[in-house]
Formats: structure tokens, C-alpha cells, sequence
């Protein structure tokens, strides 16, 4: 709650009279209720072990998670201070079903951004929670943000109490329970970037460190370079992140692609590198996981102006694990393939399908879906899914086949007011494979959505 | 046929137009003219009604209509309804005294009214309603071979006065015809606006401000306050308006940089308003939007969008591949048509944003070893990943039950490689604790989980509380 406290004053600041025109008063944004219902099926390994070949697990009682989330999300300007917004972003959630939580349903508030934000000339003020997105992923946290830009420079600071990834508190409190050797204290983030428009690009560097309350450890340190650059034929992304805490290079990748053909086609090459990020407050990182390389090539193709296709395909190598080998090495190489189109079969009518091939390290999946949309009126669409996928889990269940459909409706009841629901189906075929358990499973799923409101040019003011 | 003389240009210009005058007065003449001809007996000049027109700098045009009755009482003559000259629509300049004067002043007489108000070859008094164009050519010669050919020394304003002024009905507006130089390609685009700053008056000839606001946003910008703005009451043509795309907006980086420089958005208001801004940019906008009108506040409409996403969002692969880069890049891209809530609706969504196929849930496992996305991206390891595998069943709940992992018998023997290769994947089931129970000092094996590399100063340096998870105390000290 103390975010809220921190966006309070932020918004009474607003208060002091300035000698600005101010824009007249606005507010928009948009109420969401969901409800998710979904059949578990949770399993119990047999208490007397079993024998490769037997079955290990025996089913449990079906159990239906249910899962309710109320969104609101309001930004508003005018508010007697020109340059000056707050946006606010509060979900409640309830698990509404049995025993079986939906995760994270026993947090039943958050306030996911919560902030106040000043604009004045090149300079940009946020107070409150916030989130930052860069080459090191999404940092959330309590607290303040200066970007000042001029011309084609951009420089930001940033500091405030960190909030764990993913969620909305502090590590130490969001984890507790579920977390072994939290620290006892949270943690403060801090850092800056640089960011340059140039001719031919843009290229961001970042620094960011965090750590514990009370000085007595580094949760991270870590620095990222992101940049983007158009040249005539071709579109180059790159970006590369270093973790100062283990001296390794992070994440990375360098992206090339190209249209071709009077744009008719857009290829794309791509080099990664993935290594696991784990907070210097937990042992994880310390067992010094290794990277993966992975070359990827894609290819779209808009075949027509009714029909797209796109292929992509990507190799992937493990790094040495330098680990003892027994009996026999574990697989160090992975690929994956992904083939797929869409149709405009007639102005309300579309046909989506995709193929999904991936083998390597940990599981196999071998999955194809289809989506054919009738759009009924201006107001309502419908769709109806069907899917068919079969993966073998390396280190867990056996093989088996799903085959599953849906259907889902989406409608806007007014201009304000949108409604989607659906529900699916997923039937397992274990073709007598008696080590597996059914994946058997029922969805359904309904959001209503209402807008509040409004800008020029938008549709009901939906666009978030 | 002489030239006319700079110094009195206006004044000798006007015979031009006295022909000019006339036609215009005929063709927008309400009542039946005077039959000046019946009255040829009567009249001895015609500037015993039409006082003062031959040089009196106050003339007074036309006589009173109940001098009239003088002859036409109703009993010797009939009466007659001519209740006097109305005021008749004209866009020409033209003034009897001022032409008396300039011919005064360069020495040429005074012509006779007959001859431009009566055709020559004809009785007295055949008043035929004014000069043709040719009659005020026979003294003064257009500066130009085409009427409407603009030059210093042809300007409109000579003979016309604005359009603002004319009284000119609608039908009359409607058949005026425009000039060869109106027919450019570019005139809308470009040609005009450079014409209208050359010689903003040679617009007003034809044109009131009310046409430019059709089109133009920021109507105080000059030149149009230049061009008078119709009076009350004058009918005008409902005009469409008309954006071309100017040039420079073709530039492939415009949509994603077109902040003016200084913030001066000037130019920008010839044909945008707040709201051709704010059907991308999101509020509260920009300074620079707010110096724009707004659309309530303006009669023209101003370019009008549809939100479209720029060039990169078309691309096959831009959610899977493409949007994270260019969030980190520039940020502030992203800030110009999206809120942070945008983001969240995916990152953080209640599984309404569709990003996941429907059936994902089931078929996860893949996806998940191989990274092709960053899970953690959007979920917290222990509190999404472990607290549905642990209720599912799939998680550890301490030591390893044998059924997991295929039910390897020698998996435990084998499972650093995996380990190293997909820590992440380990996490989703597996507490710390679960680690420690072998790797820890206190554990059942003391297997070392480091490389041989590993620099265990560094590691006490930046983070000791995760250190004495394993070892209980300083392992560099201690040498534990």
C-alpha cells in the first residue's frame, strides 16, 4: 500500500497552482472481470516406486481450478498541471473453484502500476510503481524515474525499492513460504540508461543494480546493450546483457531481416544466446548454469493479399556442462520448426493454422493447430480451435497423443462494452501407453470488458 | 493603344474595368433597366440624373425615384413602380471621380458617358447596359496576354476588389472560373501555398477566407488572415477538403520521428489538429499537440486518422521476435500509442491477452525447456511454475520419489548435466532445500555444485547469505 500512499501525493501535487495551461480534465482506460475454469488432474507418484516401464503415477480426483480477476486501469491527465498524468493499474483476483489454487490466486490484491508522471519539456518524471522493460527483462519497483531527452539523446535514472520479477512486492514477502533462504530484508533497485537515435538506428545501454536493504549482499548487478538499426535492405536488432555478479555474458542475439519482392516476403536470420537469470540471493546462480547458442532463420510469405505463410526454423547447442558423465551424455542439442498461414477465405471469414516441431533437452512436441474465425457482424466474431499435439517428456511421463477443440465468441455489446467466452476441450489419447496419466481437460473462460473513456480517432476508447 | 502610366495606374486602370462594372451589373440586374431610350426627348445629359458622375468627387449615381413621379403622376402618365437603383453585385473597382481625376491628371479629357455606356453606333441614349471588356480596352491595355495572368504589373487588385466584398451571389461564385495556374498538379500540395504568400490579395480576388479555412486548421497563420472572411449572409459552396501528403512525410522514419524541431508545430497546423495527433499519441499528449486546435474549436477538419501501426508491427514475427527489442530500445516509441498497461495485459495478464494458445497449459513442457521465450519473463518461477506443479503432483515434495524423471534408477547420478543445461526447468519443481540435501556441506553427499573456475572470494564478497545456504559459514575462510 505504500505505492498507493507514494501515488497519492504524486496526484495531490497536482494541486499546486501553476502558471501552465493545463488540458482540460481526462480520464480513460478500461474494467476487466475474468473468470478461467480449468479441469486438473493431479497425479501422486505410487508410493512403492515403480520400474521403468510401469506406471509411476496414479491419478487423483479431477479437481476445477477457478480463477477470478478484476482489472482496472485508469489514466488521467488534466489534472491542473500541464505535462502531468497518473495512471493506476489495480487487479484483485479469487480462486472461486476447489482446493486446487490457480496460482498466485491467494494474492488477492495488487496494485500493478500505481504512478504519477510529469512531462515538461524534454524532461519526464514518473513517481510510483513502475516497470521498466529493457534487454534484462521487466523490473518492477517502488519509486522514482528522470528521463531527459534532447534531440536525439535520452538519458534516465532510476531508483526505488525492488519488487520481485513478476510480481508486485518485495521478493522477501512475495516468496515467503514458497522460497527457501529469502533474505529477511527487501531490496533497493537502481541504475540508468543511455539511449541515442541515429541516422541509421538506435542503440540503448543500461546499468542496473540491486540490492539487499540492509547493504549486506548483491541480489544483481547487471548491464545491457539493445540496439536496432534500418539499413537500406535490411533491419538489424541486436542486444547482449552482462551479469557483473557471475562475469558471464547473459542473453543475447543479433537479428537480421529483410523484405523482399516488393515486400511480398520478410526473411530473417537470427543468432541467440540464452543463459538462465537467477537472483544472486538464491544458490541457483551459483550452480552456474550454462548457455545455449541457437541460430534461427524465418520466412513469411504473403502469398496474396488473402494469404500469408511463414516457416521458421532454429539449431540449438548447449553449452559444456562439465559435468561427470554416466552410463551416457545427456543430449546437448536441440531444434525446433514452426510452419504456418492464414487464409482470408472471404471477407468475414479466416483460416489460421500453424505446425509446431520441437525436439531437444527435457521434452519432444510435435503439435498442429487451426483456427477458422467467422466474423458474423461488425460486432460479433466467432471461432471455433482445434488442436492435436503429442510430446514425450524426457524426464517424466510417456508418450500419448491430445486432440482437443474449442470455441470462443467475441462481441461488443456497445461501443464500451466487449464480452469474449469460450471453453475448450482436450482428450488424451494414450494409445496403451500405461506409464502416462490422462491429460484430459476442460477450459472455459469469459472476460467482460468494459472501456472508460475515450480518445479521437479510437473505437470506444479500446485500445489499451 | 498606350500603356498605362505607373504613377496613375490606378486611376487609368479603372477603365478597364468600367466595362467590367457593367457587365456585372447587367447580369445580376433584379429590376428591368431604365429604357433610357423612351426618354431620349427628355433628357438632355445624363448628368442631370446621374449628378456629379462626370468628375464630382461625391456623385450621386442615380436619381431619386420620386423624381419619377414628377411626369408620372397617374394622370398624364401612368405610374411606374421604379423605385430606384439597387445596390447590384460587382467585383469590380471602379470610381467615376477617381477615373475623372486620372485622366484629369495626365492631360486626357473627359470621354463622353456615351462612350461606354452607349454603343456608338446607335441612337442617343442606347444605353445597352455598360461597357463591354473591349470598350475599356480601346484606352487601356491589359499588362498581360491572359486575363488572369498575375504579375507586378497586372495585379487583380487593380480592377477587382476582394471576393469578400463583391456581393457575389452563390451561382455567381459557382461559375467563376478558375486560372490556367490553378490547374497544376501541385497546386493543392505545394503551388498554392507559395502563390498565397507571394500575393495572398490575387486569392481574396476570388476567394474568401472561409474557403481556406475548409482546409487549413490554423486559419491565423499567415497569409490567410489576408484574405477577407465572407460577410454574414453571403451563400457559399459546401467545399471538401483536401490533405494531400506532403513529400517530406513519405520519408520512411516519419511516423517514428516527426516531432517538429523546437516543438514548433506551426506547420503542422496547416492541416492537423490535437485530434489527427491524439489518434495515435495517447493522453495526456505532448506539449507540442496542445499549441495544435483542437478539432471542436476549428471549422476545418483536419487530416483525419485511423490508427495504424507503423511498418514494423506488420511483420510476421514482430510479437514473437521483433516487439521486446525494440521496447528496450526505445521505450519511448512504445510510450506514444501505448500505456504501460498495455504491456501488462500480456506480461502480466490474467490470460485474456490470447498470447498462449488455448490447450498451452497441457502442452507447456517444450516451450518451457527450450527457452524459446523467456517464462520468467511474465511468471515468477516459484510463484506461478512450482505452486501448480507442487498441487499438480509433478513437483518434488523433499527427496526424489522414483517415479520422477522416467523413473531413472540412475538418474540422480546423471542429472548435473540437465541441471546446467536447464536450471530454470529444475526450479519450476524443486525448492533450494532439495538441492542442499546432497550439495550442502551438511548434505548426505557434499557434492560440489561449482565449476572448477568458480571464484568462491567473489561470490562471498557479493552475495555471503547465499553462500551459508550450503556451507554454514565462510567457505573461503573456512575452506568448507
Amino acid at each position: 500500500m505504500r505505492c498507493l500512499a507514494v501515488f497519492a501525493v504524486a496526484l495531490a501535487s497536482a494541486a499546486v497552482p501553476c502558471r501552465v495551461a493545463a488540458q482540460s480534465f481526462g480520464v480513460r482506460g478500461w474494467a476487466g472481470t475474468s473468470v478461467q475454469a480449468v479441469e486438473m488432474r493431479p497425479v501422486a507418484p505410487v508410493a512403492d516406486g515403480c520400474a521403468v516401464g510401469t506406471p509411476c503415477f496414479l491419478p487423483l480426483a479431477e479437481e476445477l481450478a477457478v480463477a477470478g480477476t478484476q482489472d482496472v486501469s485508469l489514466t488521467a491527465w488534466g489534472l491542473g498541471v500541464r505535462g502531468l498524468s497518473a495512471t493506476l493499474h489495480l487487479r484483485a483476483r479469487a480462486g472461486l473453484g476447489s482446493d486446487f489454487a490457480w496460482p498466485r490466486a491467494d494474492d488477492h490484491f495488487d496494485a500493478l502500476l500505481g504512478y504519477a508522471q510529469w512531462v515538461h519539456g524534454g524532461w519526464l518524471v514518473r513517481l510510483g510503481r513502475q516497470e521498466l522493460r529493457s534487454g534484462l527483462g521487466f523490473s518492477a519497483f517502488d519509486g522514482g524515474a528522470v528521463t531527459w531527452r534532447q534531440r536525439a539523446w535520452e538519458a534516465e535514472g532510476f531508483a526505488g525499492r525492488s519488487l520481485a520479477r513478476g510480481l508486485r512486492r518485495p521478493a522477501n514477502e512475495a516468496l515467503a513460504g514458497i522460497e527457501d533462504f529469502l533474505p529477511d530484508e527487501s531490496a533497493y533497485l537502481f541504475g540508468g540508461a543511455v539511449r541515442g537515435r541515429f541516422t541509421l538506428g538506435t542503440a540503448s545501454l543500461r546499468y542496473q543494480r540491486e540490492i539487499l536493504a540492509d547493504r549486506s549482499g548483491l541480489a544483481s548487478e547487471r548491464a545491457s546493450f539493445d540496439g536496432s538499426a534500418v539499413l537500406p535492405r535490411v533491419r538489424l536488432t541486436a542486444g547482449l546483457d552482462w551479469d557483473f555478479g557471475r562475469r558471464i555474458f547473459g542473453k543475447g542475439h543479433l537479428t537480421a531481416s529483410a523484405p523482399m519482392a516488393d515486400g511480398r516476403w520478410i526473411v530473417s536470420a537470427s543468432a541467440k544466446r540464452y543463459v538462465p537469470y537467477f537472483s544472486m540471493s538464491t544458490i541457483w546462480g551459483f550452480f552456474e548454469p550454462v548457455s545455449y547458442h541457437e541460430v534461427l532463420a524465418r520466412a513469411g510469405w504473403s502469398a496474396t493479399s488473402d494469404v500469408g505463410l511463414w516457416v521458421s526454423g532454429g539449431w540449438r547447442q548447449y553449452g559444456d556442462t562439465r559435468t561427470t558423465v554416466v552410463v551416457e551424455a545427456m543430449r546437448d542439442t536441440g531444434w525446433r520448426l514452426e510452419a504456418g498461414g492464414a487464409w482470408t477465405v472471404a471477407p468475414t471469414w479466416t483460416l489460421n493454422g500453424a505446425y509446431h516441431l520441437e525436439w531437444g533437452p527435457g521434452g519432444f512436441l510435435n503439435s498442429v493447430d487451426a483456427t477458422m474465425r467467422w466474423r458474423a457482424s461488425e460486432r460479433v466474431g466467432v471461432s471455433l480451435t482445434g488442436t492435436s499435439f503429442q510430446q514425450v517428456e524426457q524426464y517424466r511421463l510417456g508418450d500419448g497423443r491430445a486432440y482437443g477443440g474449442g470455441l470462443s465468441m467475441d462481441a461488443d455489446v456497445t461501443s464500451r462494452l466487449s464480452l469474449l467466452a469460450g471453453g475448450s476441450m482436450l482428450r488424451h489419447d494414450r494409445r496403451g501407453d500405461g506409464v502416462a496419466s490422462p491429460w484430459n481437460q476442460a477450459r472455459a473462460w469469459t472476460t467482460l470488458r468494459l472501456a472508460i473513456g475515450g480518445e479521437a480517432g479510437r473505437t470506444g476508447g479500446m485500445r489499451r | 493603344m498606350r500603356p498605362l502610366r505607373s504613377p496613375f495606374r490606378f486611376a487609368g486602370a479603372v477603365a478597364v474595368v468600367l466595362g467590367l462594372a457593367f457587365v456585372s451589373a447587367l447580369s445580376a440586374r433584379q429590376d428591368p433597366p431604365f429604357p433610357h431610350e423612351r426618354h431620349v426627348g427628355l433628357f438632355p445629359v445624363c448628368t442631370g440624373c446621374h449628378q456629379g458622375m462626370d468628375g464630382d468627387p461625391a456623385p450621386v449615381a442615380f436619381p431619386d425615384p420620386s423624381g419619377c413621379a414628377g411626369c408620372h403622376d397617374g394622370v398624364d402618365r401612368a405610374r411606374v413602380s421604379w423605385d430606384g437603383r439597387v445596390e447590384r453585385p460587382s467585383n469590380v473597382r471602379f470610381d467615376h471621380g477617381a477615373h475623372a481625376a486620372g485622366l484629369a491628371r495626365s492631360g486626357d479629357p473627359l470621354p463622353e458617358c456615351a462612350a461606354c455606356h452607349s454603343d456608338p453606333a446607335g441612337p442617343r441614349m442606347s444605353v445597352d447596359g455598360g461597357p463591354q471588356l473591349a470598350t475599356c480596352w480601346g484606352c487601356h491595355a491589359h499588362q498581360r496576354d491572359e486575363h488572369f495572368t498575375p504579375g507586378p504589373d497586372a495585379e487583380c487588385t487593380v480592377c477587382h476588389v476582394p471576393m469578400a466584398n463583391s456581393g457575389f451571389p452563390l451561382e455567381r461564385l459557382l461559375a467563376l472560373e478558375p486560372p490556367p495556374d490553378h490547374g497544376v498538379s501541385d497546386f493543392v500540395s505545394e503551388a498554392h501555398g507559395d502563390m498565397a504568400a507571394a500575393d495572398a490579395t490575387r486569392c481574396a480576388t476570388c476567394h474568401v477566407q472561409d474557403r481556406c479555412a475548409s482546409c487549413h486548421v490554423d486559419v491565423s497563420r499567415e497569409p490567410i488572415p489576408s484574405v477577407a472572411p465572407a460577410p454574414p449572409g453571403m451563400q457559399l459552396p459546401e467545399w471538401e477538403s483536401e490533405y494531400p501528403k506532403p513529400g517530406t512525410h513519405d520519408v520512411r522514419a516519419f511516423q517514428g520521428g516527426h516531432a517538429p524541431e523546437g516543438g514548433d508545430v506551426s506547420q503542422c497546423s496547416t492541416c492537423h489538429t490535437q485530434d489527427s495527433c491524439m489518434s495515435c499519441h495517447l493522453q495526456p499528449v505532448p506539449d507540442a499537440i496542445v499549441d495544435l486546435p483542437a478539432r471542436a474549436d476549428v471549422v476545418a477538419p483536419g487530416v483525419e486518422f485511423d490508427m495504424a501501426p507503423p511498418e514494423t508491427h506488420g511483420a510476421p514475427f514482430f510479437l514473437s521476435a521483433m516487439h521486446m527489442n525494440l521496447a528496450a530500445v526505445d521505450p519511448g516509441s512504445c510510450a506514444t500509442c501505448h500505456t504501460e498497461t498495455f504491456c501488462v495485459a500480456c506480461h502480466d495478464g490474467p490470460s485474456d491477452g490470447g498470447y498462449h494458445p488455448a490447450s498451452f497449459v497441457s502442452r507447456h513442457q517444450a516451450d518451457a525447456w527450450g527457452r524459446s521465450q523467456e517464462c520468467a519473463t511474465c511468471h515468477e518461477t516459484a510463484a506461478f511454475c512450482r505452486e501448480c506443479h507442487e498441487q499438480s503432483g509433478f513437483a518434488s515434495q523433499g527427496r526424489l520419489g522414483a517415479g520422477y524423471h522416467d523413473a531413472e534408477p540412475i538418474w540422480l547420478l546423471r542429472h548435473g548435466a540437465t541441471a546446467r543445461q536447464s536450471l530454470e526447468s529444475c526450479a519450476s519443481c524443486h525448492r533450494q532445500s532439495d538441492c542442499v540435501q546432497c550439495h550442502g556441506t551438511l548434505g548426505a553427499f557434499r557434492v560440489n555444485p561449482h565449476a572448477a573456475d568458480f571464484d568462491a572470494e567473489r561470490a562471498w564478497a557479493q552475495s555471503p547469505r547465499t553462500c551459508i545456504a550450503c556451507h554454514t559459514s565462510n567457505p573461503v575462510g573456512s575452506g568448507a
